[in-house]
């Protein structure tokens, strides 16, 4: 898949921090800052020893170039990293290199030049097990290092370094000529104004001359003490990839950029620690001054996305588990350890608007979604329930219904299916007041597809398109007017040659409509906005104007528009995976203690369930008080009592349809049971109905009840129940299961 | 623990017996031994194997 390896291509996951890119010594200040964190202050300084190779030198001498880097430069001040430095040093347990056990190698290395460029070199090298030979053409190690103050202590350092390490050291011997037979490799390192020895750097290498295995670097060539101890260090892996390789070029240099963007970080302004003793930080002020530190990394997707901040995995991750379930590497071929991953996303698009780089984790989720299930791989459980419902939807619920007027139909009203699902009213006041407004408008019930979508089900989805483009085509290509964000969005990424707009609009723009009731006196409430409105501006501002207009005051949610949250509905994962649905659900519904408004229907039925007060715009329009989230059974219910009632009301025929009373009885905990594990009653009437008939059932003699089973689509349901009296049961119990029983 | 209830088949009034019983799920197929009516077949699964150890080899091959 192309768009796999164009989306990890761009993640700036693994990008390098800004300070680490303006270190001469490329240091992981991240890793570095974690240990300090963690009060580490040993593990602290092995990272900040191996990488600087002096750090008695580094820590004193270091102007800080990271500073002017820092993401806290103007948020509180930029972390004071050689205080830190110095504090890692201070603490550390054991300040002596490590031992390193291993054989000698047998190459030997000429370094020209005990300066810190030469030192540094030979460190890493001696270190490696390199038999080094280093010329010195005066009586002292450190170069220049000894013409500044405190110099004792800078040179101590590098005696400290190499305590364990082996080095032909050669003070007072001066280098002419630098064919000196017996070398493997050669490092010229004589410092600012030193013999060159008639050799120039090529640009074909690192420190690499136009002389074969002769390298120069440190302040020879004009670097600074930072940059002269840096080149030295990394000039003995040119020379160790030399000796190997045969190359002078076998290295890769350290990073100099970033892609990183400061946009990307989460930026917590803090102020910088001052040290009390007024130079070196206390334990407690060096690990406050490391938890100031963001550890710069773009992780945007991970700390908003709900389904990226669940699994902690960023997109790189996410595409090679997918890879793999897709492409399947086990044995038998049948390994998709993903499927519940893919499943699990709720296809809101915040992971996408919060990247820099516009990175679309969720698209891609879905294409191999529908790639799944194209393999047969994608549990048929995880979608069932959602794909029948869309079929009563578009089946036995849906209507069409055309104006009384004769003539153009201007617009289609097409509400979608849950909100009529959640309460017929809200159905049936909006067509009442499109009539009264608009009055060639007909009403289309049905679904948009998006179950059949998000189960990445192409021919379900291709047929619901199909039933839309035909009645809208037979009504003549009417306006559509939405009253559902995720109607809207499937129409214009599936149907885009069907204008529409929202009722919404219509709604606030009327004067024809003083319905809109004030009982809300001054009540707080924050808007919650439906992850499928995230870019319909004009609708964002137009649901606060209604609400505003009843009389909410409102407050923004952190996260409201182009950031909107999806409610845990989208995608379905609530039967795929129900604790990561329980999770997001939680975690939007605590944003703030206010009520919400919304104008999603699955948003007001999902928080309503979870306890949280809510609104749909609608209901505030119609003035609707407070009402319960209905059962799924209840939600069918309403969509067959919708479609009776507008029949009668605005239908052509003399229709009569009558309510079936209910044949089943149930206590209140066991409808909440069905409800909850997404049970249809009318499945359970259809399984209890169908026992009776052929008497396939078991009698519990204890307490003369009976046990029936039967599949419906491919799920087993399971009944207990007594026959009451005429063709009436009561339900004791009852279950399922997604196990196919081979009778 | 299966309960030890009695159960009748009511079409062969015969007391169900544990009895060997295929079952399968995506494309996988095992067996046990759950309650049967000796004469017809009919299987009984209780709620608490099918919240249990059925629900559990479901999730195990959503996930394999």
């Amino acid at each position: 898949m192309a768009f796999l390896h164009e989306l990890v291509r761009d993640c700036l996951q693994d990008e390098k921090a800004f300070c680490t890119v303006k270190c001469p010594f490329n240091l992981d200040v991240r890793d570095f800052i974690g240990k300090l964190q963690q009060g580490r202050y040993n593990a602290a300084y092995k990272t900040y020893q191996n990488t600087v190779g002096f750090p008695g030198i580094v820590s004193v001498l270091c102007p800080e170039p990271c500073r002017d880097v820092c993401a806290l430069k103007e948020k509180g001040g930029s972390v004071s990293m050689r205080l830190l430095e110095a504090a890692s040093m201070n603490f550390a347990r054991n300040r002596e290199p490590d031992q390193y056990n291993m054989p000698p190698k047998s190459a030997r290395i000429a370094v020209i030049g005990a300066g810190p460029a030469g030192m540094a070199c030979a460190l890493r090298l001696t270190t490696r097990k390199y038999k080094v030979t280093l010329f010195e053409k005066s009586g002292l190690i450190g170069g220049h290092l000894n013409d500044l103050p405190d110099a004792d202590i800078l040179i101590d350092d590098i005696r400290l370094q190499f305590k364990y390490e082996t080095l032909d050291l050669r003070l007072n011997s001066r280098v002419t000529d630098i064919s000196v037979p017996g070398f493997d490799a050669i490092y010229v390192a004589t410092g600012m104004h030193g013999d060159t020895f008639g050799l120039s750097l090529t640009t074909e290498g690192h420190y690499s001359t136009d002389r074969n295995g002769v390298f120069m670097g440190g302040s020879v060539t004009g670097a600074d003490v930072m940059q002269a101890i840096a080149q030295g260090l990394n000039a003995a892996s040119v020379i160790e990839g030399f000796l190997k390789t045969g190359r002078m070029d076998h290295f890769e240099p350290p990073a100099t950029e970033t892609k990183l963007t400061y946009s990307a970080i989460k930026i917590i302004p803090s102020g910088a620690i001052r040290p009390e003793s007024g130079k070196e930080y206390s334990r407690e002020e060096a690990r406050a001054e490391a938890n100031r530190c963001l550890k710069c990394t773009c992780d945007a997707c991970v700390r908003y996305s709900p389904l990226l901040s669940y699994f902690r995995k960023f997109p790189k991750k996410i595409t090679e588990e997918v890879e793999v379930s897709i492409n399947p590497s086990s044995l038998d071929g049948e390994a998709t350890l993903a499927t519940r991953l893919i499943s699990t996303c709720n296809y809101c698009g915040l992971c996408r608007e919060v990247c820099p780089k516009e990175i679309d984790t969720g698209e891609f989720l879905l294409r191999s979604h529908y790639t799944m299930r194209e393999k047969g791989k994608m549990p048929w459980a995880f979608h069932e329930f959602f794909l029948r419902d869309m079929e009563f939807s578009t089946g036995e619920a849906s209507l069409l219904l055309q104006p009384s007027e004769q003539g153009e139909v201007k617009y289609l009203f097409f509400p979608g299916c849950q909100i009529g699902a959640s309460d017929p009213r809200l159905v049936i006041r909006s067509y009442d007041f499109l009539l009264k407004n608009y009055p060639s408008t007909a009403l289309l019930l049905g679904c948009c597809g998006a179950p059949a979508d998000w189960a990445g089900n192409a021919p379900a989805h291709k047929e619901v398109l199909n039933k839309i483009r035909s009645a809208w085509n037979d009504l003549g290509n009417p306006t559509i007017v939405f009253a559902c964000a995720t109607c809207n969005l499937m129409f214009r990424k599936h149907l885009p040659e069907m204008k529409g707009i929202f009722i919404y609009d219509l709604i606030a723009r009327s004067d024809a409509i003083p319905a809109i009731p004030s009982i809300h006196g001054n009540k707080t409430a924050s808007v919650f906005d439906p992850c499928a409105a995230r870019y319909e501006d004009g609708l964002q501002e137009t649901i606060r104007s209604i609400a505003t207009g009843a009389g909410f005051r409102l407050e923004p949610l952190p996260m409201e528009g182009r950031l909107a949250e999806c409610c845990s509905y989208g995608g379905q994962v609530s039967v795929a995976h129900p604790p990561y649905a329980e999770y997001t659900v939680k975690k939007v519904i605590s944003r703030n203690t206010n009520p919400y408004i919304t104008y999603c229907s699955n948003c007001r039925d999902t928080f309503a369930r979870a306890g949280k007060e809510t609104m749909h715009i609608l209901d505030v329009v119609f003035g609707l008080e407070q009402r319960p989230q209905p059962t799924v059974s209840e939600r069918r219910e309403n969509r067959l009592r919708l479609k009776a009632v507008l029949l009668k009301e605005y239908g052509n025929d003399n229709f009569n349809m009558e309510m079936k009373e209910s044949k089943l009885t149930m206590s209140s905990g066991l409808r909440e049971k069905l409800d909850t594990s997404m049970i249809l009653e009318s499945d359970i009437l259809t399984l209890i109905e169908t026992c009776e008939q052929s008497g396939n059932k078991i009698l519990d003699p204890e307490n003369g009840s009976f046990i029936g089973h039967l599949q419906i689509g491919n799920m087993t349901f399971w009944a207990e129940y007594r026959v009451v009296d005429d063709g009436r049961y009561e339900l004791i119990n009852c279950y399922s299961h997604r196990m196919k029983i081979e009778e | 623990m299966e309960e030890k209830k009695k159960l009748i088949c009511f079409k062969c009034n015969k007391e169900l017996v544990p009895k060997k019983t295929d079952f399968s799920y995506l494309g996988h197929t095992f067996f046990t031994e759950i309650p049967k009516c000796p004469q017809c077949g009919l299987v009984y699964l209780s709620e608490e194997i099918v919240k249990g150890r059925i629900s559990e080899v479901e999730m195990q091959l959503e996930d394999k």
